[in-house]
């Protein structure tokens, strides 16, 4: 009978407490949203499972071994931590605080007890130390991002770079709206929280990422979730905004054939950039250097065995990887909090905010180029989430004008948007990390 | 807390200032690299033009060939049906 007891009082659904429940329907909501509703389903759907997987109860997936140790906590290990933290109180979440705000070397002490005692990491918290905390996952994608990206548009005719640079507006418009936010006591945002917030109006997965785990790891859940939920929601969100701002004549506006760029141009330009960054902003130089990398593997030619894997195999190895650590954040005491709501309602103003951004700005160039040389259309596609939203420019010109392809024209603020938001990110890891 | 709104501002206007610049002067390098390799460059218009002449007279012969043969064995076929 005993053992009887035993086992019930180890099962999950004795262990399950009201949190971990809300997570794990959170998380199938998540596959739900991937699977059903093809949400970024490559993100989503790892994402989600993970989610369910660190919030099972006893399993400690999610967790590092101090953590596990000071959840099933036996006197003996308790003491022992609390003598390596420096702390008279054996209370288990006094201990846990203090492990969260040690330092690095008392940080490993505490590890080194916890595993002594026999307990481990979990694995995916493993996965997340090894490719998210170290700046490696999101960066490797990014340099398959540039394998797979063609300048041809942008080189074609570069002043779409400027949409790029407008659509950013999102991203310190909702620094603002959260700074603002938090004056009014309406939530509670630091700076750093508050930049990492903002560049969910990037509309780049990987450039949000890196810079939350920078800036503020402890949002990454909330974070990394809303900015690829809001990417699949483009479609939705974009199209209302851009038929607000133009007027359909603005909307038919054709725009003159792109010309020849040359295999020459295309090698040079990731190497022009890289060097612009080197001189200007060398904080940016860890996500646009892998950038330049993996576009210039793409263009040389010489390497065309290692452009395909950066931009198939290995960007998918990695995304896996990625999303389950991502999802490793959306344990109970992470995520249900207030702050994660308000950073799904910050997200999606940030979208709107850039795409109006980056209308308004083609329009500005439309009158003082003084002619109908852009497409208004073209501008909202400066918030990256690449081909997503050149695809809704387009779709929008066909309304619009059945004969008029704005896809390739729309192409080059899209890839603008990418470069854009990456020096955002620099700039925002200068200013305030 | 307005200290606060004061250093977001600040990282508005700098942020936003600084992004600007920085593509700005990456429209002014990609133009002047564009323009240099234009001049340095032979018009690629040529090449495109000579390279496809030759494949595209290819399969005309091809076709004319195949039209011979083709009307040639037809022409069997029906004199030997008609001869049988």
């Amino acid at each position: 009978m005993e053992k009887l007891l035993n086992i019930w009082y180890a099962s999950g659904a004795y262990n399950l407490s009201i949190g971990q429940m809300i997570m794990i329907l959170v998380g199938l909501m998540l596959l739900y949203l991937a699977i059903h509703k093809k949400f970024e389903p490559l993100l989503l759907l790892p994402i989600g499972f993970a989610g369910v997987l660190a919030n099972i109860p006893q399993a400690g997936m999610a967790f590092s071994a101090v953590e596990n140790a000071l959840y099933f906590a036996s006197a003996d290990v308790l003491r022992d931590l609390a003598v390596v933290l420096g702390s008279s109180s054996l209370d288990p979440d006094h201990l846990k605080h203090l492990y969260y705000d040690s330092n690095a070397s008392t940080h490993a002490a505490a590890s080194l007890v916890a595993q002594d005692a026999g307990y481990n990491n979990g694995m995916l918290y493993n996965f997340y130390n090894i490719a998210v905390a170290s700046g490696a996952a999101p960066l490797i994608i990014f340099m398959g991002v540039g394998a797979m990206t063609d300048f041809g548009p942008l080189l074609a005719n570069p002043r779409t770079l400027f949409l790029g640079a407008a659509a950013q507006f999102g991203i310190f418009a909702t620094v603002l709206g959260a700074v603002a936010l938090t004056a009014m006591g309406v939530m509670d945002f630091s700076l750093r929280e508050a930049a990492a917030i903002g560049i969910i109006g990037g509309a780049d997965g990987p450039t949000a990422i890196y810079v939350s785990t920078m800036l503020a790891p402890h949002l990454l859940g909330a974070i990394a979730v809303s900015a690829y939920a809001y990417m699949a929601l483009v479609p939705m969100v974009q199209p209302p905004i851009m038929r607000l701002l133009t007027t359909q004549a603005e909307r038919k506006i054709v725009m003159s054939q792109l010309r020849h760029v040359s295999k020459l141009e295309k090698i040079l330009f990731p190497l022009s950039l890289l060097v612009l960054v080197a001189l200007l902003l060398p904080d940016a130089a860890p996500l646009l250097g892998m950038f330049c990398f993996g576009n210039l593997m793409r263009e040389c030619g010489v390497v065309d065995r290692l452009s395909d894997t950066a931009q198939n195999a290995l960007i998918n190895i990695v995304t896996i990887f990625l999303g389950l650590s991502v999802g490793s954040k959306l344990s109970a005491d992470k995520f249900l909090d207030m702050q994660t709501l308000g950073i799904m309602l910050l997200g999606i103003v940030a979208f709107a905010v850039g795409t109006a951004a980056g209308v308004l700005m083609a329009k500005l160039m439309n009158k003082l180029m003084g002619g109908n040389a852009i497409n208004p259309l073209i501008g909202s596609a400066g918030v990256s989430a690449v081909p997503m939203a050149a695809r809704v420019s387009n779709k929008l010109g066909l309304e619009a004008n059945p004969q008029n392809f704005l896809l390739m024209h729309a192409m080059g603020p899209n890839v603008a948007g990418v470069i854009g938001s990456a020096v955002a990110a620099g700039v925002m890891i200068k200013f305030v990390g | 807390m307005d200290d606060l709104i004061a250093e977001g501002l600040s990282l508005m206007v700098f942020g936003m200032g600084f992004v600007i610049v920085f593509l700005t002067l990456l429209v002014f390098v990609t133009s002047l690299m564009s323009r240099l390799v234009m001049r340095f460059e032979p018009a690629p218009v040529a090449k495109p033009a000579v390279t496809r002449s030759p494949s595209a007279a290819q399969p005309a012969q091809n076709d004319a060939e195949l039209v011979a043969v083709m009307t040639a064995a037809i022409r069997k076929f029906r004199s030997d049906r008609d001869g049988q």
